[in-house]
């Protein structure tokens, strides 16, 4: 479904090495100082069709932009990567059929309009056949629970309303894969639970592979089967949850805290 | 053209969007009306006073206005909030979004913030346009309708053209872009006057570099039957459809640097 290989990305950030000085700051309108920035250093892995992946690390590891770069989004500096044989970059509008995107709370929704416009739009847009569309937003709007808010103008919803319709408007067009980052960033206990039930279901139902983003540690535990952990861009682990928590935890007990894990390797780095 | 339907279902969006509040809608519709007209009738009280400017009439001079109003507005449709909202749109990471789409981003972006509520300028400037060849007893043939409505789409595509190399730059400069667009936005008050009021190098200027002078001033030209333009050749009546659409296709190309520039740095 989903191979890395040597995956890499480098920034160029300007500006930061600068003088003082007339001279200095003439010089660096015409070629600017600049530091390379390695976000990514060459990460490898691969991800079966319907595996529910955990993607974690630290601020400024380089998860968002390993991210935009399986989503095409980013074009990596070196490597390669390749997403139900077609590379996302490269090839974006056949990628952009087969895969759902939701990035933090950015909303792709109409502000004005109830989800349901939104819907209709990404049926034209995905060109979903008339039946299966019908048969999506039903599977949504019931396992979702959003019966009591569908007609409602989504600048009225809550904020968790509103991530689950983003969530909806993402697998209409049942994509193959669903990139999440951060999908439960600012919502409460309740709203957590029953977008991460969701993410269970679906992924029974349909065999969506998702990827997701958080720093959230009960979002691991309640629906990710395999973590990845990265840190200043390269992949620290890789491998089933299970095996991650045996290998890292001081006893039995301790494995039941994912976060104290979690944050003993975040504070050794 | 399968996609014709979504185009569509865009526009249809944006209308709905708007008519959620209906009567922020018509006052709307209402507050441009007052501003268009004043100055459309500010035009004509100057000129009632002073007769003519450079040889141009009361009406022949709003004959222009009317052009530049309605271009803009054509333009505005599919390109005022785009480009304005482009450059915050990189700032903020939000023009991921149209990477992940199986569309055309450029397309998916003018689509998704088409505005409404440019109808109510189109809607004045075809008005004002009407008034002036009805009082200026312009008799239009079929071929002379057909020109104006190639005259009208191309000084579209060159007011398209502004906004876009007006915005455009924000994909290498995060910050500085206001210049451009303040440059675009005065440069388009030049045009309210036949250019030949001005200095020729002004004349040159929005002839060759920001040939905004083809949106109106070369195009009127030809309705209004004149010839007193001895600074440039004739043909240049005939040009802006021409003018347009090499224009835009300047400023495609260099959106799709735009967008390859971001593909590979980020936001």
């Amino acid at each position: 479904m989903i191979e890395a290989e040597r995956l890499a990305k480098a920034y160029k950030i300007y500006g930061s090495g600068r003088g003082r000085g007339w001279g200095e700051a003439i010089r660096g309108v015409f070629a600017r100082p600049y530091e390379v920035k390695e976000a990514v250093k060459g990460v490898s892995f691969r991800i079966r069709p319907g595996e529910l992946v955990g993607f974690i690390g630290p601020n400024g590891a380089g998860k968002s932009t390993t991210i935009k770069m399986l989503s095409g989004v980013l074009t990596p500096t070196s490597g390669k990567v390749r997403v139900n044989g077609c590379i996302p970059s490269e090839d974006r509008r056949r990628n952009g059929l087969q895969i759902g995107v939701v990035f933090g709370q950015r909303s792709q929704l109409f502000w004005d309009l109830p989800m349901e416009e939104t819907f209709l739009l990404h049926r034209r847009m995905y060109r979903i056949p008339s039946d299966q569309f019908r048969r999506n937003v039903d599977f949504m709007v019931e396992l979702l629970e959003m019966e009591g808010f569908y007609r409602t103008p989504v600048r009225q919803l809550s904020l968790g309303q509103k991530m689950r319709a983003n969530l909806a408007a993402a697998l209409l067009h049942d994509p193959a894969v669903l990139y999440l980052d951060e999908p439960t960033i600012g919502l409460d206990v309740v709203a957590k639970a029953k977008i991460r039930r969701f993410l269970r279901e679906l992924n029974e139902e349909k065999r969506t592979t998702v990827i997701l983003t958080t720093h959230d540690m009960d979002d691991i535990d309640e629906v990710c089967e395999r973590l990845m952990l990265i840190d200043r861009g390269t992949m620290i682990h890789d491998g089933p949850l299970a095996e991650f928590k045996r290998r890292y935890s001081e006893g039995p007990e301790d494995a039941a805290d994912l976060e104290r894990i979690i944050g003993t390797i975040y504070s050794r780095s | 053209m399968r996609s014709l339907p979504l185009y569509w279902r865009f526009i249809s969006i944006s209308v709905r969007a708007k008519t959620e509040y209906r009567t922020a809608f018509a006052l709307t519709f209402l507050a441009r009306g007052i501003v268009w007209s004043t100055e459309f009738a500010l035009i004509w009280v100057l000129l009632y006073t002073f007769k003519s400017i450079a040889g141009w009439t009361a009406y022949e001079v709003m004959f222009l206005y009317a052009l530049q109003l309605t271009t803009y507005s054509l333009a505005a449709f599919f390109c005022f909030h785009p480009f304005t909202k482009l450059s915050y749109k990189i700032q903020s990471g939000e023009f991921d979004e149209l990477l992940t789409k199986p569309m055309n981003p450029l397309l998916y972006l003018m689509c998704r913030e088409f505005s409404a509520s440019y109808a109510a300028n189109v809607t004045f400037g075809i008005a004002f346009l009407s008034v002036c060849i009805y009082r200026l007893e312009l008799t239009l043939g079929v071929s002379d309708v057909l020109f104006l409505l190639a005259v009208l789409a191309g000084g579209a595509l060159i007011q398209a053209s502004a906004f876009m190399y007006g915005a455009i730059p924000s994909f290498w400069m995060v910050r500085n872009t206001s210049i451009m667009e303040m440059l675009m936005s005065d440069f388009r008050s030049f045009i309210r006057y036949p250019i030949s009021i001005y200095p020729s190098s002004v004349q040159v200027i929005l002839t060759l570099l920001i040939p905004f002078a083809f949106i109106n001033f070369y195009p009127a030209h030809y309705f209004l039957g004149r010839v007193d333009s001895h600074l440039f050749h004739p043909v240049l009546a005939y040009m802006t459809p021409l003018v347009g659409v090499v224009l835009f296709g300047g400023a495609l190309l260099l959106w799709r640097a735009g967008v390859r520039r971001y593909h590979s740095t980020g936001s």
